[in-house]
């Protein structure tokens, strides 16, 4: 009768626990935001992210979108360089009458298109290459990490440059180049983290269960190299832009886009002559982007990966 | 003295049943060098051993860090393959014996009943041609306690899960049901249902180490391998988990097998213990008799080196000399020769023994050698770039133990010093007495641990 009662007893109490336990993986998470946000420097960039991913989404209502395309700044040619603020253009225009402040807000949706696509391909397809190699081992291990030497043995900008280059000026060619290039750090991290992982006990007590190999990949391996991942994502976000922008700079997008780096190269000729605000304003959203992801970067690596810390 | 015949592997300590049973099991990882990775050597991590697990007792496995216990216990569980041996699981002492028996007559002269008995054998009881079916059941019989209670843990699961797994992976429970047999678990090992949904990160290394055993015993082994399940902890929580060890045994009828390299631990807690040193089984023998009258130098060195409250000062301790040798290149006769108090001339004393003393002890010397002309282990000739160096070198072999071993006087020609030693062969496990066992050769010459 008390065994029964016993029983009872804990299967009522193993019923509260199964209700629980989301909500103590949910609380567990809110921790870490919570000493995310402790940070003033990773608010801030938070902040401007936040700010220049509103901008992005609200492109066609803070503007009229320009036909056919949107990408294109309007051309207004009995205003060709005005100085900001003056004739109903508060950025400014361009040498053929492009609106600068236009360019920006239509820019921050290519900078997000440009760095989601090729952070979003090369942290998946990085990961693949890095968990095959290092669960794997042995050989195939040995040729894949090789073919990641040769790639890491060329600086990421002549890289993407090259490969542009070859694929002939355009934006979607810069998103190719970009995502050949930057895949390679992820398969290294992975391939690192993996290893490191393989060494710990619970992954041998795990194997002690009789648990199969993906399983042991997917509840004890991957879960625990995901933090040096998401930190390098992020500050991939505002690498990538970077880069990006060099290479539309140097002139391998389409001429005329609303790419940050091309109207600084396009605003250069008339630095001389005292038309200052095409480059500098591109030129700032450019830092701006890059800085806050940084930020936000070194403030998830303090909380997540503290080990890597100024690597 | 007359010894016993049979191996180790044969001594199922007092009791007709083995979980399991191990026959000259080998473990070496290639040394691979260059950018081919070439293989330049072997280390020996495990080198030959037998031993047996006796149903319902506690086998204590001793040694130094890095003698290879902790990787045979790993080889028991199924996570590292051996690379030589057989292991046996759930054997009795007929079986064994027949075993045994087969195993001296060579594959192409066993009558057609010995194969068929061979054959049938292998495949119930031998690890690695076991059908799929007994392999699995062997696994689930036989869990692990790791060492360290803070990384045998996967810190992103919950307590549930990571107890709960086991009878995941089996289909033996989900849901509820899991929910409840978990909580059962834990109440076995002292916790309960408040910390069903915890990481393991908020539990103290005693209570992780509770859940590693929750763990273990989630599918009913039989066998559990404790892999210095209290070397982190503290003392006052040493107690505690050794004791609910013991409990868990007295209760569910469990085999442990107990690696360890603390002795006090281990006198508390095994019914017969294996002493390890260098990959090789030194001793073996019941755990009170290898206490009080050792019969392996290494065993008496291990046991001296715990200090107890009886000690007075002029209490005589044997004390080991230098560092533990490379197991890439072992020793020859006894493996613990050159560091042996007691060692002598049967010991097995070669040229390397002779070089890494002189790299030790006399570096100005070891300098100057150009050269080493091997003929064998034990007999080379050795060149030096200065006649003053080779007479020094010559006569510090002449102050050593091993001087005792040259087969003849050294030779001294200017620069060249000619040694041989005598050849001796690997030194053997084997029974002194009932149920004692030593590898010692000067102990197994004389019957009886040499005096220091």
């Amino acid at each position: 009768m008390t065994t029964l009662n016993r029983s009872r007893e804990t299967s009522k109490r193993a019923a509260v626990a199964r209700e629980s336990a989301l909500s103590v993986k949910w609380a567990r998470r809110r921790e870490v935001a919570q000493e995310v946000f402790r940070n003033p420097l990773t608010v801030l960039g938070l902040i401007i992210i936040g700010l220049f991913f509103l901008m992005a989404l609200a492109a066609p209502l803070l503007t009229e979108a320009n036909t056919p395309d949107p990408y294109q700044s309007p051309r207004d040619w009995s205003n060709i360089s005005v100085p900001p603020g003056e004739a109903g253009h508060v950025l400014g225009t361009d040498a053929t009458g492009g609106d600068v402040l236009y360019g920006i807000i239509w820019g921050s949706r290519l900078s997000l298109q440009l760095s989601l696509t090729v952070v979003g391909f090369t942290l998946v397809f990085g990961t693949i290459v890095g968990s095959i190699a290092a669960m794997r081992g042995g050989r195939l291990d040995n040729l894949l990490m090789r073919v990641v030497d040769v790639f890491l043995s060329i600086p990421e900008l002549i890289f993407a440059l090259a490969i542009a280059a070859v694929l002939g000026p355009s934006f979607r060619n810069i998103i190719l180049a970009l995502a050949a290039v930057f895949w390679v750090k992820y398969a290294r991290i992975v391939r690192g983290e993996i290893i490191r992982i393989k060494q710990a006990e619970y992954v041998a007590a795990a194997k002690v269960t009789g648990d199969s190999t993906w399983n042991i990949y997917r509840k004890d391996v991957l879960p625990n190299a995901v933090s040096p991942l998401v930190v390098q994502a992020t500050l991939d976000m505002g690498n990538v832009v970077l880069i990006g922008a060099t290479l539309s700079f140097i002139g391998l997008a389409q001429a005329g886009l609303t790419e940050w780096g091309a109207m600084v190269s396009a605003g250069q000729s008339g630095l001389l002559a005292g038309e200052w605000w095409l480059s500098t304003f591109a030129g700032l959203a450019i830092v701006l982007w890059a800085l806050a992801f940084n930020l936000v970067g070194d403030g998830l690596r303090d909380v997540l990966d503290p080990k890597t810390e100024g690597r | 003295m007359t010894l016993l015949s049979g191996s180790l592997a044969a001594d199922f300590g007092g009791t007709t049943d083995a979980v399991v049973a191990l026959h000259g099991v080998k473990v070496h990882y290639p040394v691979k060098e260059g950018v081919l990775q070439r293989v330049t050597g072997q280390v020996r991590a495990v080198d030959g051993v037998d031993l047996s697990g006796p149903r319902g007792q506690t086998l204590g496995l001793v040694g130094e860090s890095g003698c290879g216990k902790t990787t045979l216990g790993r080889v028991i569980a199924g996570l590292v393959a051996p690379t030589g041996g057989d292991i046996w699981v759930d054997v009795d002492a007929t079986q064994h014996s027949e075993i045994e028996r087969l195993r001296g007559v060579a594959t192409e002269d066993r009558s057609p009943e010995d194969q068929a008995s061979w054959k049938s054998l292998e495949s119930n009881h031998r690890l690695g041609s076991m059908s799929r079916d007994k392999q699995s059941r062997y696994r689930r019989n036989c869990q692990v306690v790791f060492q360290d209670a803070f990384s045998s843990l996967n810190p992103r699961q919950l307590v549930r899960d990571i107890v709960g797994r086991p009878l995941r992976v089996h289909k033996e429970a989900s849901g509820e049901d899991l929910d409840r047999r978990v909580i059962e678990l834990l109440e076995r090992v002292g916790l309960d249902s408040q910390h069903l949904l915890r990481f393991p990160h908020q539990f103290s290394g005693g209570q992780r180490q509770r859940i590693s055993i929750a763990r273990a015993l989630a599918l009913n082994p039989e066998f559990v391998i404790l892999d210095e399940p209290t070397s982190a902890l503290d003392v006052s929580v040493q107690a505690q988990i050794l004791n609910l060890l013991v409990d868990l045994q007295k209760d569910l009828g469990l085999t442990y097998l107990f690696i360890t390299h603390d002795l006090g631990v281990v006198q508390h807690m095994s019914d017969r213990i294996a002493v390890m040193y260098l990959g090789q089984i030194a001793e073996y023998g019941p755990t009170a008799d290898v206490f009080n009258s050792p019969l392996h130098p290494y065993s008496r060195i291990l046991r001296d080196s715990n200090p107890t409250l009886e000690d007075s000062l002029d209490t005589v301790k044997w004390d080991l000399s230098g560092t533990v040798p490379n197991p890439v290149n072992p020793p020859q006769g006894c493996r613990l020769h050159p560091r042996c108090p007691v060692a002598r001339a049967e010991c097995g004393w070669s040229i390397d023994d002779v070089l890494t003393d002189a790299e030790r002890n006399t570096p100005v010397v070891f300098e100057t050698i150009s050269r080493v002309e091997r003929k064998s282990d034990f007999r080379a000739t050795v060149s030096f770039s200065e006649p003053e160096q080779a007479k020094k070198f010559a006569k510090r072999i002449g102050s050593l133990a091993a001087h005792e071993a040259l087969e003849q006087p050294i030779r001294l020609d200017d620069k060249l010093v000619e040694v041989s030693f005598n050849e001796v062969s690997e030194a053997q496990l084997q029974q002194l007495k009932d149920g004692r066992w030593s590898s010692c050769t000067r102990t197994q010459n004389l019957g009886a641990l040499p005096e220091l």
